[in-house]
């Protein structure tokens, strides 16, 4: 754990990706996915600059899109994994440490 | 192995501190409001029959009587629904919160009745509005607020101002209102 401190952690590092993290972690359930829409809205992103965050996000293990069908419209959604919960916490106490 | 970036000054990190706890609560904001859109459309549906019944008044008390019990079997049935989503604290309170309003609407009632429906009438969607306003203030958001706020301000217009034609009124602005309010809020 001190070593995830002493670093910030460069996947999620960049803003948006920052972003990306929070509002998944800002659901109340923790199983709960945010489709592409909401998330682009609650990032202020656009389609491209999301859609490649997202992909890198979940390379590492923070995320998982779940792709299907919502009355009958294809649906990208984006929900936090256990290993990316981990990773946003530590990082989150990484930003405490830094202004304590 | 996560790959490392240069390291922040302290300003930066609150910066980034800040950004995070503002998106987190915009996303659980937008969540809340997902989540009521549902109940405010299903009892603008109800309003709208109740009220829209009540133009006759001889059928207001037993429209009200069968529409408010199956009112709350439907909320409790989106509830249910949205259980899988949410945590069983939570579900806990809004079953305290929704017992705690029909218990303190029953006292308020009894201390002071109202004389008349249209008094009956307003009394409830008063209420209503304001433990939605409260809902907006601590959990949904501004649009919750004033889904309330107005939902309040246009049955008071209604019975002041159309005092006559109550029922129509609180039918059509009032369920209508939060049918659209419901929208609103679904879009969030």
């Amino acid at each position: 754990m001190r070593e995830e401190l002493e670093q910030p952690d460069g996947n999620i590092h960049q803003p948006l990706r920052l972003k990306i993290m929070a509002a998944l972690r800002g659901l109340p359930p923790k199983d709960s996915a945010l489709d592409f829409t909401r998330l682009r809205a609650l990032t202020g992103a656009t389609d491209g600059n999301l859609g490649a965050h997202l992909a890198s996000l979940e390379r590492a293990g923070y995320i998982e899109i779940l792709k299907d069908f919502h009355n009958r419209k294809p649906r990208t959604r984006a929900r936090m994994s256990a290993q990316g919960r981990r990773a946003f916490a530590a990082y989150v106490e990484y930003l405490q440490e830094l202004i304590s | 192995m996560a790959p490392s970036s240069p390291r922040l000054s302290a300003a930066q990190a609150a910066a980034a501190l800040r950004d995070i706890r503002r998106t987190e609560r915009r996303s659980a904001e937008r969540y809340g409001d997902r989540i009521a859109s549902q109940h405010l459309i299903w009892w603008g549906v109800i309003y709208a029959i109740g009220y829209g019944v009540g133009v006759v008044p001889r059928w207001e008390g037993p429209a009200w009587l069968v529409l408010a019990p199956i009112g709350v079997a439907g909320s409790v049935v989106l509830g249910v629904r949205q259980k899988r989503d949410a945590s069983q604290a939570r579900n806990w309170r809004w079953l305290a919160a929704g017992a705690v309003m029909v218990l303190f609407l029953s006292e308020l009632l009894a201390v002071l009745p109202p004389t008349t429906d249209a008094q009956i009438g307003a009394v409830i969607p008063l209420l209503v509005g304001f433990c939605y306003a409260l809902y907006g203030i601590w959990q949904a958001g501004a649009r919750m607020v004033w889904t309330g706020v107005v939902l309040g301000a246009l049955t008071v217009l209604g019975y002041l101002q159309v005092h006559a034609h109550f029922s129509i009124w609180m039918a059509v602005v009032g369920g209508g209102g939060l049918i659209l309010g419901g929208l609103w809020l679904r879009g969030a």
